[in-house]
């Protein structure tokens, strides 16, 4: 891996090249509501600094809330036209992601393109460039250093730049982040690696997975499952707002003559998402979903793929309207 | 805040309630629902200008429903929201006991019905000024800019339903948007889908939203969809009188008719 | 080669009185638009607003909705129920930019049947002049694509 040094002053020189080169760069952006949302840009001074983190992650990137599958046609001959946008993916470029964020896209990684790759996906995937800011501020929802990652971890970013007193070290981590570097090297010098200690954020540790790993096989049967999910509203806003959640619907719009297939965003907490034809459903309450989602989160995930699919973003906690608390539950179940 | 402490404490020690929906201090130091089952939990208890969550809506929670004598710390807009459903012939599985504070701030505890429409009708908010201001400034522009504005808005909607969720008068056990057969609003967050879901909810709560905005306030896109059924609530007081989340009697305005209602647009 | 516009029309109208003054336009041979697709109901009373948001979803340019007169209704007090929902629905379409003038709401007798053809005629001429309704149909950039290619929108 090389290190970099990019002086501070030069940071809006590169930004605004990426965007000269003719890619959509993609970058955290102040609204009017005073959230901040990940969102395509026309130049530096658009991006906001000043925040703890977005509200949603920026999956949509690679894993649209809604994405069209295909477009079919019949024309007036019979015959029929089946149409994707696989091959009208721009070259994009994600500014801003926290560490944890690349490590969300870590995870996506490794869940759409194991056996099977999911095509949309890895289209969208191999087009984009992911870059990370460490973190040097966090708050009370922050806990990534409880779930394998930290304020300075470059899992999952192509290029992580840390700031340091007038300048940004440049951690450059992938074939991809070289690639993006070398559209514009003269503003980055060489440099031996560096320690980003002094300049890290220092979130709560209020686990380690290794603790978690043994304590959650029997977690299951808690009683304090009840309790921990009493507060869920049963919306849909955890799930869309986490980077590593990825359940999802396909639906089928239009007529005989011409229509679409899309997938869109689906979440576990919402009351009908297990209901079966039968009308059956065996997650009927919302213990059991709360229940469910964090289990497959801690314990399904680990077993099945190797990896939490929880990032410690705190995104969950601060968007849920009774500020549900994931590391919180976690602990009370697996006292 | 002791004497709600202390009186939660009581009604749960000696059993006039099974369980007490109150709010707590989260780990950032907000107030967020907590559900509290013992005399011994009460000292958790908080209340202040910042308890914004309309707690009638875990009413219609199976796992809350269950304790049957239920104590709720509420806010005006939760007393009104209890007085509606109320109205609407919903809670009358449960025995309430409603604690709040007043302007003085002093604890008042509402143990019946009749109680809590005297206090409510005592006590009745007008329109959040922030809200009026807005609906003014939406209303001074032209249809051109509005369809703007709300094709801006509901772009950003994610259909995450955190909306309909926290709203005490959603409580279909099936909501329209749960329905495939047909498929009326269609699930993906396309911007013609989100028009069309918050449009069928505004008019779903057309006369029986009682305006606590939490839809607006908790909204993850940062949308205010308050507005839509706040605009609503104040055409249907003009045009048909009554307001909601006021009396026991109800009288729902969409259910309801009178032969001498005037419209300027019917040819 | 793009055909010249033709509004597409839907009416939701009642059984007892519009349907029937339409069947009375179609005896008594006078002309009208044939934009119009007319949908029977028993009664206005019936109608759901969320029908008239299915139309505009399915390609519908404009809506007529139609049906007895106010103390005429043959269930009572369909069309008053109907009238308030209307109302509603109106101010609520209003407030969010929807252009209510391509939904055009009437009462219409079962002996009207003149009244009848010069609505639709009237609607069909006032849709035409709007134009296709594309501000609904490009609210998703997906289909915008779709129109782009069908050289509606630009």
């Amino acid at each position: 891996m090389e290190q970099k040094i990019l002086l501070s002053s030069d940071i809006a020189v590169f930004f605004d090249g990426l965007l000269q080169s003719g890619k959509v760069v993609v970058a955290p952006v102040l609204k009017q509501s005073g959230k901040v949302f990940f969102k395509p840009v026309q130049s530096y001074a658009e991006v906001a600094t000043d925040y703890i983190q977005t509200t949603f992650s920026a999956k949509e990137v690679v894993f649209p809330k809604v994405e069209e599958l295909f477009t079919y046609h019949h024309n007036e001959d019979g015959s029929l036209d089946i149409n994707d946008q696989l091959d009208r993916i721009p070259e994009t470029v994600i500014w801003g992601l926290r560490p944890c964020d690349a490590a969300g896209f870590d995870y996506l990684n490794t869940f759409f393109l194991q056996e099977n790759p999911d095509s949309y996906f890895k289209a969208r995937y191999d087009k984009t460039t992911l870059v990370a800011i460490s973190c040097n501020t966090c708050d009370e929802s922050c806990f990534c250093t409880s779930v394998d990652s930290h304020p300075g971890d470059t899992k999952g970013s192509d290029l992580l730049l840390t700031a340091m007193n007038g300048k940004y070290y440049v951690e450059v981590v992938t074939e991809k982040g070289i690639k993006l570097i070398t559209s514009n090297n003269t503003l980055f010098t060489s440099t031996d690696t560096l320690s980003k200690d002094a300049f890290l954020a220092k979130p709560l540790t209020h686990f380690s997975m290794e603790e978690i790993k043994d304590k959650i096989q029997n977690a299951y049967a808690s009683a304090e499952w009840k309790h921990a999910s009493m507060g869920c509203y049963s919306c849909g806003a955890c799930a869309f707002a986490c980077p590593t959640c990825t359940c999802f619907d396909i639906q089928d719009e239009g007529t005989q003559d011409h229509g679409k297939r899309v997938r869109c965003w689906d979440a576990c907490g919402l009351s009908q998402f297990t209901k079966h034809a039968s009308g059956h459903n065996p997650r009927n309450t919302q213990t059991e979903r709360r229940r469910q989602r964090l289990m497959h989160k801690f314990k399904y995930s680990v077993e099945n793929l190797g990896v939490v699919s929880c990032v410690g973003c705190g995104r969950c906690i601060r968007v849920c309207p009774s500020h549900l608390n994931i590391f919180e539950n976690i602990l009370s179940v697996t006292k | 805040m002791k004497e709600l402490q202390i009186k939660a404490a009581e009604l749960l020690e000696n059993g006039t309630i099974n369980l007490l929906i109150g709010f707590c201090q989260d780990v950032s130091k907000r107030p967020v629902p907590c559900f509290i089952e013992t005399a011994a939990e009460a000292n958790i208890l908080v209340f202040n200008e910042h308890c914004k969550n309309n707690l009638s809506v875990y009413l219609h929670k199976k796992e809350v429903k269950d304790a049957v004598k239920i104590g709720v710390v509420a806010n005006v807009a939760t007393l009104r929201s209890i007085l509606q459903l109320l109205s609407e012939n919903q809670l009358w599985s449960l025995t309430l006991i409603l604690l709040t504070v007043n302007g003085a701030g002093e604890l008042v505890v509402l143990s019946s019905a009749e109680e809590l429409e005297t206090y409510v009708q005592a006590n009745f908010p007008t329109c959040r000024p922030e809200d009026q201001e807005m609906l003014d400034k939406l209303n001074a522009m032209s249809r051109a800019e509005r369809w703007a504005f709300w094709k801006d808005q509901l772009s950003e909607c994610v259909k995450c339903y955190a909306c309909r969720a926290v709203c005490p008068m959603c409580y279909c056990t099936v909501c329209t948007t749960e329905c495939n057969q047909p498929q009326w609003i269609k699930t993906s967050a396309e911007t013609s889908g989100n028009f069309e879901y918050h449009t069928m909810r505004a008019m779903h709560l057309g006369g029986r939203c009682i305006n606590c905005g939490e839809c607006g306030r908790i909204c993850p896109a940062g949308i205010p969809v308050h507005l839509l059924t706040a605009q609503m609530n104040q055409e249907i007081e003009k045009e048909f009188g009554g307001k909601t989340g006021w009396s026991l009697k109800g009288g729902y305005a969409l259910n309801a008719f009178k032969p001498e209602d005037k419209e300027k647009f019917i040819k | 080669m793009a055909e010249p516009f033709e509004p597409k029309l839907v009416a939701f109208v009642c059984n007892w009185c519009t349907y029937a003054g339409a069947d009375l336009a179609g005896t008594s041979r006078t002309k009208y638009a044939t934009n119009v697709r007319i949908i029977r109901f028993p009664c206005t009373g019936r109608i759901d607003f969320m029908l008239l948001i299915k139309a505009f979803q399915n390609g519908a340019d404009g809506i007529i909705v139609s049906g007895c007169h106010p103390n005429d209704c043959h269930y009572t007090s369909g069309n008053f129920h109907a009238r308030r929902r209307w109302m509603v629905f109106k101010s609520l379409l209003d407030f969010m930019g929807f252009p209510t003038d391509r939904i055009t709401f009437s009462w219409v007798s079962a002996a009207e049947g003149k009244k009848w053809a010069d609505l639709v005629n009237e609607t069909t001429e006032s849709i035409r002049a709007k134009g296709p309704f594309v501000d609904y149909r490009t609210l998703d950039y997906t289909l915008l694509t779709q129109l782009e290619n069908e050289g509606i929108a630009d």
